[in-house]
Formats: structure tokens, C-alpha cells, sequence
């Protein structure tokens, strides 16, 4: 809807061999001693209208690279382009204007409200600051933006309190949405809601990216929910990307040592007698990344390490489908047992009942739509 | 597995008798505690019972404020008194706790019941070592000198699989990872051997390759000392993986109680179907995933007959008067007028 010139024939965002470090010591006159390689040599780019996960575990820098890809933090090294842009070192007011492309949305719907202001001053916000509405037409476009993330327009006078977590984390997108951003980087979005709340948000995602062509970096470790909602993954470990591919590549036809472990250890919600065999797996804790192992970095908990592995580089092997993976002997490794194969064979009347929860979705929603009608319009 | 002696015989109604056969450690009858506050009288937990037998676990499962972890803190009468009201009974291996007076819970709690919450970070204390904390518990409950007390928690951490346990012995919790945290939490829930875990969220707060680790620690432990185990949690993966028998609390009440072989094959409760449906599918796409509409209700004034009927597209009249909690096959209950819900479906 409003991707840009520049952005509709090439990627929304690009960071080429971006690395970031941060200092964790330093001594009495200010030199590092030490230092945190969170992002390590990444290059990703973010197609327009796709949906791009990051997952990873706690500490493998999938945060900080959703950071450096809307550039609120500085590379230590590489390239961010936004919109075909290279926004490495722009000045600060120049990147506001371009950061209008690509918006943020945080884990914790509590604390990324501020509580003073009512939710139609939270999200009237960006449309000031980014001067995108004119202030006469800002009231009516705060109840359009309220309606497309499924609130009623008239609850744009309450403030964050009033809402549960749900409504907070719709309120948050809605800003999100306000200066009609090509890309909307995701960083746990959902991971804080209930179950049932987070079908509910996950859905609107989808449906506000069908309306709007937009696309979103979707960072998570919950691979549940990424395989529901992503095109394409990248799966990182120690501030390194170790594969990435499509959701089909990744989730179907893993090649990773690390990217397996992560797949056999989701619990699967289906009854024991049809639970899936265990695959190997990943022994001990993440090693501290102040000082990630050499060669490849997990080979201190890879079931299928080697010798070689301590001196290998992490270079990423593609293969012409554009799957990629950094393990140098992924070729050598057993094949994924069938066994092992995430399987929920679900009863047929099952199904029916969940379509009776659909229909309910639909017709509330559709019926909230035709109440608010003469509201929006008003 | 406690079921693993037959391993021909799977079906659902046989995996519940072999269960069956087991002591009776815990029993929890029409559990109620209400809270009062500034005149304001919320009932979380509203007539819950259940049974928990040795060797075996006891998922609770139920979204925020649906009253699980109250439950659980009630049954280790760890609530605040002035506030909390409790009622019902709460027998443990026989004794009535709620009648139990404050020392005696004390004797018992870290002794034959122990505790495991969800944020190993917060749960240890930061400027004790992780030894002296293991050691505070089994000097409180066993006639233990320091130098035995010692050789035991090496020995229980050990257990837990923490590597150089002598080592981390001396440590304080800021050098341990969170997923050795919460292994040190385990060591210490179980260095008395209680006949009683419970569990609140153990693995919430790790990540997925540490959950794993976790889970099959706690499996494993298990078959070792015959603990039962109560397992609070939301997710249904994990209740998949961990537990032997389930119940659903939605608004403070149970809902839904069977086998986990019964709820995931298939659930006679309409949340317990929405909650199902909510989850993303590994094995394949699907466009949307089941939302279910609406918030919970307020548990300051529940809405009467049933909770769920606001949110429940199989709402009929009946549902304004309050359903009992009825079996519906052998050893599932669930607390709806229009279960068995496969007569809903053609």
C-alpha cells in the first residue's frame, strides 16, 4: 500500500556482514578489556511482503540484530540499508525520517505503553513527530488505525491501564502502523500472552500483512509460532547464523546439528501413545559468548562433533534452492530419522469443532465492524 | 513411565488403571479460597478436587487468573492469612493440612512436600552460596551434622547432573546459568526426598533445549524416588510430554479432568478445544490459527452458569445454569451441558 519506490524492487532491509560488540569491562582509564561479540559477520536481507523470523535461544543475539536491522543501535562493522539506503552512519535526524519504514514492536505490552498518555495521544504520537497527518485529521486517523487492529475507535480516551494484555500489544501494533511503515520488526511479540490471546494477535499479523503488503522480521524462540506465521528463517546460535531457508527447508528438511536439536526438543500437545521418538540431544549449557569455543561454536554440545570441528570456519554452505548452514560436515551427518518427524494427526470432528470456534471469531468480529460503523465514519 | 511394564496394552482407559493401583499421596476436596481486599471479594480458586498418586503427574493447566497457582500455594498453605480465606480439605497422606498449625507446615514443607517455582533467578537467594542454601534445607529437616549436610547436597547435585558439583558448591547463584539454576532448585526440592513435588511453571523461563534437559531430569528423578508430582503450567506441550493425568481450570474452576492420552485425543470441553486449536501446528500450515473470542470473565463478579458460555459457540439456554463437573467416558470428567462434544459435529 505504501511501499516506496525504492523499496518495491529491492529489499525493505539490508544488513551486509554486520557485526556488533559491546565493551563489558573496561579498565580505570577506559580501555576495553573485554568484549561481547553479540552479532557476529550477519548478512540478511528482508524481502517486501515476506515474513523473516529469527530464532535462536536466550543470548545468540537474534535482539540485537533486530536492533541493528532498524539501526537504534550503530554496527561495530558492516552495512544497514533501509529502503535502498545505506543508513550505516547517517545523522540522527535524517535516520528518524527514514526509520519511518520500518517500525518496532517489543515483547512486553506493560512496559512499551506509556502510562500518562491515553491511547489515542500514544499513537496520535508518530503521526506528529513524523508530521505524516495533518492535526485536524489526526483524530480521525487514530479511529481508523484503533478499528483495523480490532478496537472500538471510541476507547481512544482510555489510558494502558484499562486494557489487558492483549488489547495493550493491539494498541502497541497500532502505533506501530501509524506512519505506514514498509516493515515492522517483531521481537517477541507474542510470546508474553496467553495461548488463546496470541492466536488472536497472530492473526491479526497475518491479516494486517495481506491488507498492507507488509513485511515483518518476526524474532522469537517459540518455533511453534514461527512456523506459523514465517516465510522464511534464520536460525542463529553464539551471535552467528548457523542456517537459514525457508519454513519448509528449515522445519522439513533441517541440516544443522543445532537447528535438529532445536526442532526434537518443542514439545508437541499431541497424546504420549503418538509422541515422536527422541532425537539427540544438545548436551550441557550455551557457553559464556564473552568467549565463544573455536571452529564452529557448538561443537561443545554437538551430538555429532569431531575432532575437525574445533578448527572449521562458520561460513555458511549454500545450496542452489538458497538453503544455507554453517555445519561443514552437514553432508556426512545420519539422516533425520523418520521417527523423529513432528507428526499431530488430529481426530476429523476435532477439526469441526475448532471450524465452530472460527465461525464465532468471524461473526463477532463482523458484527463489532457493523456497530462501528457510523462511529469510524462520524 | 510408570505404564511401561505393559507395553502392549495403550489404550486410555488402561493407561488410567494402571495408575490406579498407586497410593493416594495427595487428595484435595472442594478447594476454595477467596481473597478480600478493599471490600472487593474475589473467589480464584471455587470448589476444586482432585487426587494426586505416588509416581505420578498431575498437570494443572489454565491461562493467567484462572486460579492454578493459588491452588497450588493453598495445598502448601503458603498464603497470605490475613487476605486469603481457605475451605475445603486438603489431606496429605492422611492428615488434614488446613487444620495443621503453622509449625507443623513448617516441618513439612521442604521436608515430605516440596516446592519448585518458576523463576530460578528470583527463588535463590543472592548473597548466600549455593551450598550453604542446600544445606539451610537439609539441616532445617534431617539430624545432620555440616559436614554430612555437605556430602548429601554434593551428592544431590550430582543427581541433577550439574558437572564439578564441588565446585559450584561454593558458588553463588550469579555464576550458574538459568538452566543450572533451576537444576540447583530441583536438588533442593528433592534432597528430603518428599513424597510430594510440586512444580509451578518449571520450565517457563528456559529456553527449549534446557526445557527438554529439564523435563527428562524430572521424568527421570521421578522413577528413581516414586515422588508425585503436580505440574502447573500453560503450556500443553509440555503437558504432553511430562504428565499422566490433567486437569483444566478456566475461571477458577476445573473443567475438564482425564488421562493425557484423553485430553489430546479428544478433549470433551469447549476451552479445552479452543485452548488446542490456539496452538500453532508443527506438521503442517494452516491460514489462521483458532482464536478464542472475548477476555476471561472478572472473578470479582463470575458470571453465573457457565464461565465459558460468553466465549463458547456451542452455547445453548441451558448453559445459564451451572453445569456439574459429570463424567463423560471412564475417567473423563468435564463441566459442560453439551459434552460429548463429538455429538456437536456430524
Amino acid at each position: 500500500m505504501n511501499a516506496t519506490a525504492a523499496a518495491a524492487s529491492g529489499p525493505i532491509i539490508e544488513v551486509r556482514n554486520v557485526a556488533k560488540s559491546f565493551v563489558v569491562k573496561r579498565s580505570v582509564f577506559g580501555r576495553p578489556l573485554a568484549r561481547l561479540a553479540a552479532v557476529d559477520d550477519v548478512s540478511l536481507a528482508l524481502k517486501p511482503g515476506e515474513t523473516l523470523a529469527i530464532v535462536g535461544e536466550s543470548g545468540c543475539g537474534k535482539s540485537t540484530l533486530g536492533r541493528l536491522m532498524m539501526r537504534l543501535i550503530e554496527p561495530t562493522a558492516g552495512q544497514v540499508l533501509i529502503a535502498g539506503r545505506d543508513v550505516t552512519r547517517m545523522s540522527h535526524g535524517a535516520m528518524r525520517e527514514q526509520r519511518r519504514h520500518v517500525q518496532l514492536i517489543f515483547q512486553d505490552p506493560y512496559a512499551s505503553l506509556n502510562p500518562r498518555l491515553t491511547i489515542g495521544q500514544t499513537i496520535a504520537e508518530p503521526l506528529m513527530l513524523q508530521n505524516i497527518v495533518p492535526a485536524s485529521q489526526r483524530p480521525k486517523r487514530v479511529a481508523e488505525l484503533l478499528e483495523m487492529v480490532g478496537l472500538r475507535p471510541e476507547l481512544a480516551n482510555r489510558y494502558p491501564h484499562e486494557f489487558s494484555g492483549g488489547q495493550r500489544q493491539r494498541v502497541v501494533i497500532a502505533r506501530a502502523l501509524a506512519p505506514e511503515p514498509d516493515a515492522i520488526i517483531c521481537d517477541e511479540a507474542v510470546s508474553a500472552l496467553d495461548v488463546s490471546i496470541q492466536a488472536q494477535v497472530l492473526n491479526l499479523l497475518k491479516d494486517l500483512q495481506k491488507r498492507l503488503g507488509l513485511a515483518y522480521v518476526f524474532i522469537s524462540h517459540d518455533l511453534g509460532v514461527v512456523k506459523h506465521i514465517a516465510d522464511r528463517v534464520a536460525v542463529m546460535y553464539l551471535g552467528k547464523i548457523v542456517e537459514i531457508g525457508t519454513a519448509d527447508e528449515i522445519f522439513g528438511a533441517p541440516r544443522h546439528p543445532y537447528t535438529r536439536a532445536l526442532l526434537s526438543a518443542i514439545t508437541v500437545a499431541a497424546p504420549p501413545s503418538l509422541q515422536r521418538a527422541r532425537a539427540a540431544r544438545l548436551h550441557g549449557d550455551l557457553p559464556s559468548p564473552l568467549s565463544p569455543p573455536e571452529g564452529c561454536r557448538l561443537h561443545t554440545r554437538c551430538p555429532h562433533a569431531r575432532p575437525a570441528c574445533q578448527t572449521v570456519d562458520m561460513s555458511l554452505d549454500v545450496e542452489p534452492s538458497g538453503h544455507a548452514n554453517a555445519c561443514a560436515f552437514w553432508r556426512e551427518l545420519p539422516p533425520q530419522d523418520e521417527a523423529s518427524r513432528i507428526r499431530e494427526p488430529r481426530n476429523a470432528k476435532l477439526e469441526l469443532l475448532f471450524g465452530a470456534f472460527e465461525a464465532m471469531a468471524a461473526e463477532t468480529a463482523a458484527s463489532a465492524a457493523a456497530k462501528d460503523a457510523p462511529v469510524a465514519g462520524g | 513411565m510408570s505404564i511401561s511394564t505393559a507395553p502392549t496394552e495403550t489404550s486410555p482407559t488402561r493407561l488410567m488403571r494402571a495408575g490406579e493401583g498407586a497410593p493416594t499421596v495427595l487428595d484435595v476436596r472442594d478447594l476454595r479460597v477467596t481473597f478480600s481486599n478493599d471490600g472487593r471479594t474475589v473467589t480464584a480458586v471455587d470448589g476444586v478436587s482432585f487426587t494426586v498418586r505416588k509416581g505420578r503427574t498431575l498437570a494443572i493447566v489454565g491461562e493467567s487468573g484462572s486460579g492454578k497457582s493459588v491452588t497450588s500455594l493453598a495445598i502448601m498453605r503458603l498464603l497470605p492469612e490475613h487476605s486469603a480465606r481457605i475451605s475445603g480439605s486438603v489431606a496429605f497422606e492422611g492428615r488434614e493440612l488446613l487444620a495443621e498449625p503453622k509449625s507443623a507446615m513448617r516441618d513439612l514443607r521442604g521436608d515430605r512436600m516440596a516446592m519448585i517455582f518458576q523463576e530460578p533467578m528470583t527463588s535463590l537467594n543472592p548473597s548466600y552460596t549455593v551450598g550453604e542454601q542446600i544445606n539451610e534445607v537439609i539441616l532445617r529437616h534431617r539430624p545432620f551434622t555440616k559436614a554430612q549436610a555437605t556430602e548429601h547436597g554434593i551428592a544431590m547435585l550430582r543427581l541433577v547432573r550439574i558437572p564439578s558439583p564441588e565446585q559450584r558448591y561454593a558458588q553463588y547463584p550469579h555464576n550458574l546459568s538459568g538452566g543450572m539454576r533451576q537444576r540447583v532448585m530441583i536438588a533442593m526440592a528433592l534432597a528430603c526426598d518428599p513424597e510430594l513435588l510440586i512444580a509451578d511453571e518449571p520450565t517457563t523461563a528456559l529456553d527449549v533445549t534446557i526445557q527438554a534437559q529439564v523435563l527428562d531430569l524430572m521424568r527421570e528423578l521421578q522413577g528413581k524416588t516414586g515422588a508425585a508430582i503436580i505440574l502447573i503450567t500453560h503450556d500443553l506441550g509440555v503437558v504432553a510430554e511430562a504428565s499422566d493425568d490433567v486437569i483444566v481450570m478456566y475461571a477458577g474452576q476445573v473443567v475438564e479432568q482425564c488421562s493425557v492420552e484423553d485430553l489430546f485425543t479428544f478433549p470433551q470441553h469447549p476451552y479445552t478445544v479452543g485452548l488446542l486449536g490456539s496452538l500453532p501446528r508443527l506438521d503442517e500450515k494452516r491460514d489462521r490459527l483458532v482464536a478464542i473470542t472475548g477476555t476471561v470473565p472478572d472473578m470479582a463478579e463470575p458470571p453465573s452458569g457457565c464461565r465459558f458460555q460468553a466465549r463458547c459457540p456451542f452455547r445453548i439456554e441451558k448453559c445459564a445454569e451451572t453445569p456439574a463437573l459429570a463424567e463423560i467416558t471412564a475417567g473423563h470428567f468435564s463441566r459442560c451441558w453439551r459434552a460429548p462434544l463429538e455429538t456437536l459435529v456430524p
